[in-house]
């Protein structure tokens, strides 16, 4: 495990040579950091997605522990129950790649520790469940490290069309994913399926980033 | 003054010309409104929401100017 903030080149403010090689892509990849925060069903899915994809460094954010309602959608197994999610993710990520680094954070974030623990990142990836979180969390990020690469999602409940879960630039560095409407406070269950869909378009925004290109 | 505003989720209902969707569409506003303006004006619900003027954050009090971007989500639960 690394050092939270070690000294990394910033990746995103620079476009790649273009075309890339698979060469220059995996390098790319490999030398990239991606912050998640939260590491339930958006957060555990999208890391493993990250991992497979070759990002060589995460950190995962998660204060909580495996519950059995946690594994109709979340990458966890029932002999994990109890356990905390930033270690049992971490021991699952280890066996798809021994060789990520893999940085645990096992705190809330709130005002105070959100931003020195993420801003090294290269991408940052919200994906917490609660809605005023969310909004602490997303006004931090575009407040005070606009420069950082910022993937937020809102709107991934319930058994709606997968096609209305979308990526969207709402600013130079500020993208949102779902649907934007699907509450989980009202009643909508979460589903494995559209949960990971939205998990996999912050996963894939976020290459997108690294790799220099811009969502549309 | 202009700006470009745009609604997103239960919001996008309470654009003037009624018509929902999360495409933005210009906004006439007296010089010297503030984001909190726009959200006084067009009624919005006191609730969290999340401020993007031109792509980064803004509180209530911020000042906006001539076609500024201009745009308010609320955060939905889940995760």
């Amino acid at each position: 495990m690394a050092a939270p903030g070690g000294p990394r080149e910033r990746l995103t403010c620079e476009r790649m040579p273009d075309p890339l090689d698979d060469v220059a892509l995996r390098a790319r990849l490999a030398a990239a950091h991606v912050a998640l925060i939260g590491c339930g069903g958006l957060g555990s899915n999208a890391a493993a997605m990250l991992v497979r994809s070759g990002v060589g460094a995460l950190t995962l954010i998660d204060f909580d522990v495996i519950e059995e309602s946690n594994l109709n959608r979340q990458l966890f197994f029932r002999d994990q129950l109890g356990r905390p999610k930033v270690e049992a993710l971490a021991e699952t990520l280890l066996r798809i790649d021994p060789g990520v680094d893999l940085t645990l954070v096992r705190e809330c974030m709130t005002g105070e520790n959100l931003l020195a623990t993420v801003v090294h990142a290269d991408v940052v990836i919200e994906a917490v469940d609660r809605a005023e979180v969310k909004a602490m969390i997303a006004d931090v990020m575009a407040r005070d490290a606009g420069h950082v690469p910022f993937v937020t999602a809102s709107g991934l409940a319930g058994f709606d069309s997968a096609n209305h879960v979308v990526t969207e630039r709402l600013g130079e560095n500020f993208y949102l994913v779902g649907d934007c409407v699907s509450d989980v406070r009202h009643g909508l269950p979460l589903f494995a399926s559209r949960v990971m869909v939205a998990s996999a378009h912050q996963a894939h925004v976020a290459i997108r980033i690294l790799l220099g290109h811009d969502e549309p | 003054m202009r700006v470009d505003l745009a609604l997103f989720a239960h919001l996008s209902g309470f654009q003037p010309d009624g018509r929902g969707g999360r495409s933005s569409r210009p906004l006439e506003l007296e010089e010297g409104a503030t984001v909190g303006d726009v959200a006084s004006l067009l009624g919005l619900p006191d609730e969290p929401r999340i401020v993007l003027l031109n792509g980064r954050h803004a509180e209530d009090s911020t000042a906006l100017s001539e076609g500024d971007r201009l745009a308010i989500f609320p955060p939905v639960a889940g995760g």
